[in-house]
């Protein structure tokens, strides 16, 4: 990461609240900051509802953050007006998880393609015709699918379809949000792959929300891993995921099921206790204190800052800077100190 | 022998041929649905010949609408008079055509009215939500908490007893049940992950609505309009039969049925075919909406 | 003497498009105290070959052939033929289910019904398969709860399936699954729809009582990860039929079926260099109404030959409990199955 590059795409401090009933919140966002290079695959991973896909829908500009910052390629998008972003729509787009409720049932494939082309004006219609072949073969379906409907494809097909019409705008930086979590497992990498040819061709940035941590390593660059609504831990991806520093990261790396039963037997598993609390009421200080065995009263009081250490950010008490001289008198690193 | 069974296959010869569906555009599929339901194209069939005996009808016939023949009073039907006289001497064939033309009238103007009205402010109503939604809703409401017949009198004491204004008095309540019904729809079409996308593909309001949220509710909307027909007919007659309808020369079904009411008793025929012409459209409407519901259902296998 | 055995079992169904031949002619084995894992992706029909087994088929599927032991006794639907028969098979299942076999489901939120206490749906099973008072059913369910780790089930007990959260709803349904002392459990996509710690959660659960308890359990999944450690055994399904067959150790290091290797491939794999591309598997899953007999995997498969789209291929046996169904493996037997002028030719 040179310094000199500018980002493509900064989140500072980004918070997004849901109202609910009764005047309470829903913390949805909390908190969060990243920045994101050109060509650069950004994983954020976390279990359901913690806020990831609010996150990525709320870079986006679905959802208008509540406060915090978004910085796209150097312009503060935070405030802008749906007619303000109308340029930046062709630059930053998204794929969607449910290829089924992602495509309008009423149109053609090659009607879904050719719409983002329409909205923007894009070509006379016979220009727009043939980008639409031209996507429709890049992403592997046959040209005589443009007159079809989605309904008579496949999950992957449709998933195709989907990252085809995102692919008219010639975007810079796309928010995959669970693009493929709703596939087969034979299916998932087709897709995986795609999307990697894709960044390797057009020098694509992604954010790649997902819960699979395996597909997430494999495609990403950097991770973030969240939980509710907090970004716990945010480095580069072989150290978060070989290394985990956070409680919440190890627990949940060593959760997820390896394919592979030799090493899975010889696998140490952290076992969680509780799950995580509600978002409309989270708890005061660190959110994953009521499940974390290295509970201390100063992480129920306040919520962890977040502390650079080994080249990662990790919210963390543990790793806060007192805490560590701590260790280092006694002569040890906080992995033995703590977690031993 | 052997080696051409085991002879490795190139990839163009692998049969990964797109496992399509059998390919049929929605309209199609809905087309087929509907044609394989044998009570809807019965019903079709008949509104059909309703509807162009009713335009075409009376010009065929050697008697008009409004002919009086007082020689020839309350008649049996004959070769001349196929439906018999009424007790003015109006052939009573023509009049009940004639009356298809009032009462179709009145049905397909509510529908149209009930189509624009409903589709826009129920699309509106969901798609923006919030506080506008809750505001529209909320007249909708008082719109519809006085009830329709109290509209329909003060329109006629206003304008007068006509065609116009029973329209006026249907129209003014009908397309609430339509808004109402396509609100719910936009409401939930909204929370789609396809409207996120157009969304985020730039698309502007007014596309969204129509391009993608109005296009998915066609199912609804059609099963309503096919519905309000009969409806609007059958409020048009009985406000006629009331007495506070359209007024003689002119004829509708309900009308029909009123004026032959006072000879019940002794020509009881007169009443029975205004009713039968009101049943048999009633009918078919209703097996052309409900075979619309089923081709329609989004739920129904793709 | 296996507990369960299944021998041919064929599945249809009656769709406005066509027949679907949905599992064509499977064999199944699990033993006491054995996991088996049946692993396929949507539309292998996986779920099918079980709801057969359980006589739970919609209304429009039938099991057209096929022999089905249980515990020495021909459950098989193919026996019952006229609509008594066919009574008598249902009323036959009702007792077998949920007291003998039963199962736990994908989806804790749709399984339980959201209007009845949670006491009461856990004490129904016991009630109706057992005869005891309600009290002793009570007694049982709060000792059930706390064999899958309820805290404090006794306060739970009145409490309604909402005010659980998802982990701890699946944990009622296993609970609800084990209450009659099952001879076999059968886990439908159990932690499919749970996140990853309480997916570890719920795993380790599974695990523990298939440790303890000495019933069959058959679990079905798409997730190799959930296979590899929790099954003794695993059949590997594809287009409605069984590719390959093996313990764990067989199908994870020695795969011998295309279709089990391309599986294996497709899934990242972080302890080998995970910046190295992954490798599909080409194509979508065969259309089953289309699909003749032929081997259901040829369309997609790296290493198809003409036989493949022709003839389906014989089983091929590597070890006691190996075996697989490929031409690749068969190639020497071919003229059981093509007869003939082609075989002459």
């Amino acid at each position: 990461m040179s310094s000199l590059v500018k980002p493509l795409v900064e989140v500072h401090n980004l918070v997004k609240n849901f109202p609910a009933n009764h005047g309470q919140f829903v913390h949805a966002v909390n908190n969060v900051s990243f920045t994101l290079e050109k060509g650069e695959t950004l994983g954020i991973v976390g279990e359901s509802g913690c806020g990831k896909s609010s996150m990525g829908r709320t870079i986006l500009k679905i959802h208008e953050p509540t406060s915090g910052k978004i910085i796209f390629d150097g312009d503060d998008i935070t405030n802008y007006s749906r007619h303000q972003m109308l340029p930046y729509r062709k630059r930053m787009q998204m794929i969607f998880q449910d290829p089924y409720a992602s495509l309008n049932p009423r149109f053609t494939v090659g009607e879904i393609i050719e719409e983002p082309m329409i909205i923007h004006k894009m070509g006379t219609e016979k220009e727009r015709k043939i980008i639409v072949q031209n996507l429709i073969e890049t992403v592997g379906l046959k040209p005589d699918h443009i007159r079809r409907y989605p309904h008579e494809f496949s999950g992957g097909q449709r998933q195709r379809i989907g990252i085809a019409r995102t692919l008219a705008l010639r975007p810079e930086f796309i928010v995959c949000d669970e693009p493929i979590s709703a596939l087969d497992v034979s299916i998932q990498a087709q897709i995986i792959n795609l999307l990697e040819k894709l960044q390797k061709e057009r020098g694509f940035s992604y954010l790649f929300i997902a819960h699979d941590l395996e597909m997430v390593h494999h495609i990403s660059h950097k991770i973030g891993v969240m939980y509710l609504g907090n970004m716990v831990e945010y480095g580069f991806s072989d150290d978060v995921y070989k290394h985990p520093l956070h409680p919440y990261t190890k627990a949940l790396i060593s959760a997820a099921p390896i394919a592979d039963p030799i090493l899975s037997r010889e696998k140490q598993r952290i076992i969680l206790e509780g799950e995580v609390p509600s978002p409309l009421n989270p708890p005061k200080g660190c959110p994953f204190a009521g499940r974390c065995k290295y509970v201390t009263k100063q992480c129920k009081k306040e919520m962890p800052k977040h502390y650079e250490y080994d080249g990662r950010k990790v919210a963390c008490n543990i790793y806060a800077p007192e805490n560590l001289e701590k260790y280092s008198q006694v002569g040890k690193t906080p992995e033995q100190a703590v977690f031993e | 022998m052997e080696e051409k069974l085991f002879r490795k296959l190139r990839e163009d010869e692998k049969n990964d041929e797109f496992n399509a569906i059998e390919s049929r555009t929605f309209l199609q599929s809905v087309w087929k649905d509907f044609v394989g339901n044998k009570r809807a194209i019965v019903g079709s069939i008949v509104l059909i010949i309703i509807v162009l005996l009713a335009i075409f009808g009376p010009m065929f016939c050697k008697y008009t609408y409004d002919e009086q023949n007082m020689s020839l009073r309350n008649a049996s039907p004959s070769m001349d008079h196929w439906f018999g006289t009424d007790k003015m001497g109006r052939d009573i064939f023509v009049r009940v055509l004639f009356g298809a033309r009032i009462s179709l009238l009145v049905g397909f103007v509510a529908a149209l009215i009930n189509l624009i009205i409903g589709t826009i402010y129920g699309g509106i109503a969901g798609y923006v939500g919030g506080k506008i939604d809750m505001i529209m809703m909320r007249i909708v409401d008082i719109i519809y908490s006085v009830p329709s017949m109290l509209y329909i009198v003060l329109i006629m004491l206003i304008f007068g007893a006509s065609v116009t204004s029973i329209m006026i008095g249907i129209s003014i309540t009908c397309w609430i049940d339509m808004a109402r019904i396509v609100r719910q729809e936009v409401k939930s079409l909204k929370e789609q992950e396809f409207t996120m996308a157009a969304f985020v593909l730039g698309a502007s309001g007014p596309r969204i609505l129509i391009k993608h949220l109005l296009i998915n509710t066609m199912g609804p909307i059609i099963v309503t309009i096919t519905l309000m027909v009969p409806q609007a007919i059958f409020t048009e007659a009985w406000l006629s039969f009331l007495g506070v309808g359209i007024s003689a020369p002119l004829a509708s079904w309900g009308t029909l049925a009123q004026d032959a009411r006072e000879l019940i008793q002794v020509y009881p025929m007169q009443t029975v075919y205004p009713m039968i012409a009101i049943c048999i459209t009633i009918f078919s409407f209703n097996f052309i909406g409900e075979g619309l519901e089923k081709a329609l259902d989004p739920k129904k296998k793709r | 003497m296996s507990l369960l055995e299944i021998n041919h079992l064929t599945t249809e169904f009656k769709t406005a498009q066509g027949v679907v031949k949905a599992v064509r002619g499977i064999h199944y084995r699990v033993n006491k105290g054995e996991v088996l894992g049946i692993v396929g992706e949507s539309g292998s029909g996986k779920s099918v070959g079980m709801l057969s087994l359980m006589g739970l088929l919609a209304s429009n599927g039938t099991v057209t052939s096929g022999e089905i032991l249980f515990d020495g006794e021909d459950i098989s639907p193919v026996n019952y033929t006229t609509k008594k028969e066919k009574k008598e098979y249902q009323k036959k299942m009702q007792k077998i289910r949920g007291n003998d076999i039963s199962m736990i489901f994908q989806d804790p939120m749709s399984y339980l019904n959201p209007i009845v206490t949670i006491g009461k749906q856990m004490t129904e099973g016991i009630l109706y398969h057992t005869k005891c008072s309600k009290k002793e059913a009570e007694t049982r369910a709060v000792e059930l709860m706390k064999m899958v780790g309820i805290p404090a089930p006794e306060s739970r007990l009145k409490q309604y399936p909402f005010e659980f959260s998802g982990g701890m709803r699946q944990r009622i349904i296993i609970a609800i699954a084990l209450a009659c002392n099952p001879k076999l459990i059968i886990a439908d996509e159990p932690t499919t729809a749970l996140d990853v710690t309480v997916q570890a959660q719920i795993l380790d659960l599974l695990r523990n009582i298939t440790k303890e308890s000495d019933a069959g359990v058959i679990i079905i999944t798409h997730d190799l990860g959930v296979v590899a450690s929790l099954c003794d055994r695993i059949s590997i399904m594809y287009g409605g039929d069984i590719m390959e067959e093996g313990t764990v150790n067989e199908i994870f290091y020695e795969a011998k079926h295309p279709y089990t290797k391309g599986l294996l491939n497709s899934i990242a794999n972080s302890q080998v260099d995970h910046r190295e591309p992954l490798k599909p598997i080409p194509g979508t899953p065969p259309d089953l109404i289309k699909l003749k007999d032929e081997c259901p995997f040829a369309a997609r498969c790296s290493e198809a030959m003409e036989i493949c789209t022709k003839y389906n291929p014989l089983t091929t046996k590597f070890s006691d409990t190996h075996s697989c169904k490929c031409w690749m493996h068969c190639k020497d037997r071919y003229k059981e199955v093509v007869k003939g002028d082609e075989a002459h030719e």
